[in-house]
């Protein structure tokens, strides 16, 4: 059972020119862009419109590297004899990406979907400074979120298509009981909202590409 | 003066040789070992499949600063490369291409003892080099590159010798010239003696305890920039292009070949060469480096005796042929 | 060899002015190899020395010589002397410790010896010149044909010798590693 003398070397040998005549596995980076995984994270995109100025993000941050500026305004109350309101204004949103250790928390703790990662990574600067995105180019960031992925086919359907189908399927119950003809093609209509495929277009990024389409 | 011209020439196709062909070799071994780890090794410089990257090596080599360092001696230090190269450029001198007076630079008449000795001297490039330049890493570098020629010269010497019976000359042409086919198996343990203590010679991997990067930085060569240092990397490669042509002369029958014999002799030497320059590649992507123990009792306990068998069978296998 | 009819010593050829300034080069190489203050430059002076000793027998047609001389003392002897210098003690500058108060002893004994030597060669020669322009007396061959012709008993006497000293050496060696082992 003793091996032959020196047939590791030969082995050594074989594996080392079996390697060359195979493909190489070199990226050619520049030449070729990588083909990246959706939820890579490369650049984080502000979708200002949903910021409500909750600083969440900026508290969380382990870097400190979000600040934010904004200020109070006060509307006038809508109806005759109402309340004011009062409502935030982001003045400024700025990510230092010098800082930026890409951790994802502020992404995961908005609760109003306003920071999406983007796979974008091309944005190297010779100055430092320019690291730090300003608000319109975090906004700009927001053209190349991808749409999110679609959901397994055997996932749990979102909440929000849950409740409203629960809501369509009680309105068309009881429109079944009025008029019995009628039940079956409310039915359709009501079961046609939610069927599979819009899951997809669900989810938390679902607004961005609704507007921005991919980049 | 048509002599001179004649000597001219023939020193000027060396030189040429000898700046060419190692930059080949190096440009064979950016390619062959990035295939071999599955990369793609040098793609840019020139263009294609970064032929021309050794060229822009030496361009930026040219252009760093000459360093000496403070303690070391300046003399000793600036004269190793030089010490170390030029050797290789003599032996290149005597090895012949081809049969005839006109394939070979020069011809030497105890051609192996020529070529083995000013090998030997261009280790002192190596010793220089290590103790000049006041550095614990170079002095331990050039401690362990004595001891491995010490160890390695014997078995070359022999397997040399070995086959230098078997022609009954020490002339490279005419060892050359005596050969044949079946000396192919008859010297296949002094070839690998050979080769093997060669390599060790050359310090290439997996015998380059000397110049073991990840302990000794390298070796040394440590504290030197700039042209100095490609100096020493030209003559590592020169060195390669050297053993594999007198491994192709002593053993391989240089330009005999199965065809072609007339006026295509260069070509089998060549071609052997190149065989041979790629095997010492693929040897240094596949084997991790000796340890210097296991690098001192592979020449002495398994080289040496090699070597003396192999000369013994040689002397045995001639008188019964007389 | 032929006795000197027909040669001069003031119309000299190339090859003896070669064979002369090589021979100041490889002298005053010798010279700095025992004069210098630095151990290591003394041992690449050395290296000097024995090149030019070589080049004198190239010189002299005695292509085997000078290759061997090449290979065992420039390649191998100096090595070896290189490497015993940097295990033990080599530093860079002058050690005017390593100076001992020998100096005339070795002196006398040096140029004893060169005396001696210079002697034994005039008397052995005298004035015989090498033939240089006919066939090579120092060749491979004919080197080959005298030592083993002429010369075959103290070529045996020196194997002998070398094979005691290296049986010695081992000897030696594995005597020591039988001590360890049984402490």
């Amino acid at each position: 059972m003793a091996p032959i003398p020196g047939s590791g070397l030969a082995k050594g040998l074989a594996v080392t020119l079996r390697t060359m005549t195979r493909k190489s596995h070199t990226a050619q980076y520049p030449d070729v862009q990588p083909d990246l995984p959706p939820r890579t994270r490369g650049v984080i995109g502000l979708f200002e419109e949903n910021c409500t100025v909750c600083m969440l993000c900026a508290r969380e941050c382990p870097d400190w590297c979000i600040y934010i500026d904004s200020h109070k305004e006060t509307l006038p109350a809508t109806a005759p004899g109402g309340r004011e309101r009062s409502r935030n204004v982001l003045d400024r949103f700025a990510i230092d990406f010098a800082l930026c250790m890409y951790c994802g928390i502020c992404i995961e703790v908005c609760p109003f979907d306003a920071l999406f990662w983007s796979p974008e990574f091309e944005y190297a600067e010779t100055d430092i400074h320019e690291l730090t995105h300003e608000r319109d180019k975090l906004r700009e960031w927001m053209w190349t979120v991808p749409e999110p992925p679609a959901l397994d086919p055997g996932a749990e359907e979102p909440k929000e298509l849950a409740a409203a189908r629960k809501t369509a399927e009680k309105l068309a119950a009881a429109e079944a009981a009025q008029a019995d003809p009628a039940a079956e093609a409310a039915r359709a209509t009501g079961t046609g909202d939610v069927t599979p495929s819009a899951p997809g277009t669900g989810g938390p990024g679902q607004q961005p590409p609704a507007e921005g389409g991919t980049a | 003066m048509n002599d001179v011209l004649d000597v001219a020439l023939r020193l000027l196709v060396v030189f040429a040789v000898f700046l060419v062909l190692p930059l080949v070799i190096g440009q064979t071994e950016h390619k062959v070992m990035a295939h071999m780890q599955g990369r793609l090794g040098p793609m840019y410089a020139g263009g294609f499949h970064g032929w021309a990257q050794l060229v822009a090596d030496g361009v930026k080599f040219a252009q760093k600063e000459d360093v000496v360092p403070a303690n070391a001696d300046r003399r000793v230090f600036q004269l190793a490369p030089a010490i170390a190269l030029l050797p290789y450029l003599l032996v290149l001198v005597a090895i012949p291409v081809g049969p005839g007076e006109g394939a070979v630079g020069e011809v030497v008449d105890a051609g192996i003892f020529f070529v083995l000795a000013v090998m030997g001297v261009g280790v002192l490039g190596s010793l220089m080099a290590g103790w000049a330049s006041a550095n614990k890493f170079s002095l331990l570098g050039g401690l362990r590159t004595a001891a491995q020629l010490l160890a390695y010269e014997l078995p070359m010497l022999l397997a040399a010798a070995s086959v230098a019976m078997a022609a009954g000359t020490v002339s490279l042409p005419g060892i050359v010239d005596a050969f044949e086919w079946w000396w192919l198996p008859w010297q296949i343990t002094g070839a690998l003696v050979f080769f093997v203590a060669g390599l060790a010679e050359l310090q290439r991997p997996p015998f380059d305890m000397p110049v073991a990067d990840s302990e000794i930085i390298f070796g040394a060569y440590t504290e030197y920039t700039g042209l100095r240092f490609a100096l020493f990397l030209l003559a590592e490669y020169a060195g390669i292009v050297v053993l594999c042509g007198l491994t192709t002369v002593l053993f391989l029958g240089g330009w005999h070949g199965p065809f072609g014999a007339e006026g295509l002799g260069w070509v089998w030497t060549l071609l052997k060469t190149a065989v041979l320059a790629f095997v010492v590649i693929w040897l240094r992507v596949s084997y991790p480096r000796l340890r210097e123990d296991q690098l001192q009792k592979l020449a002495w306990t398994t080289l040496v005796p090699l070597a003396l068998a192999q000369i013994a069978l040689t002397g045995v296998v001639k008188v019964v042929i007389q | 060899m032929t006795l000197a009819a027909g040669h001069g010593f003031l119309s000299p050829t190339g090859v003896e002015i070669a064979f002369l300034l090589v021979g100041i080069v490889t002298l005053g190489a010798a010279v700095i190899t025992v004069t210098t203050k630095q151990l290591v430059h003394a041992a690449l002076w050395l290296v000097v020395a024995l090149g030019g000793l070589a080049v004198e027998y190239l010189l002299l047609t005695a292509e085997f010589i000078a290759w061997v001389q090449v290979l065992i003392y420039v390649g191998s002897v100096v090595v070896l002397l290189l490497f015993g210098l940097m295990l033990t003690r080599a530093p860079i500058g002058r050690s005017p410790d390593a100076d001992s108060g020998n100096r005339p002893a070795a002196l006398a004994v040096a140029v004893a010896a060169a005396a001696a030597l210079i002697w034994v060669v005039i008397d052995a020669f005298r004035a015989t010149w090498i033939d240089l322009d006919g066939p090579a007396q120092g060749s491979t061959k004919v080197s080959g044909a005298i030592l083993f012709r002429h010369w075959v008993l103290p070529f045996e006497a020196l194997s002998v010798l070398l094979l005691a000293a290296l049986v010695g050496a081992i000897v030696l060696s594995r005597r020591d590693r039988e001590r360890e082992g049984g402490n």
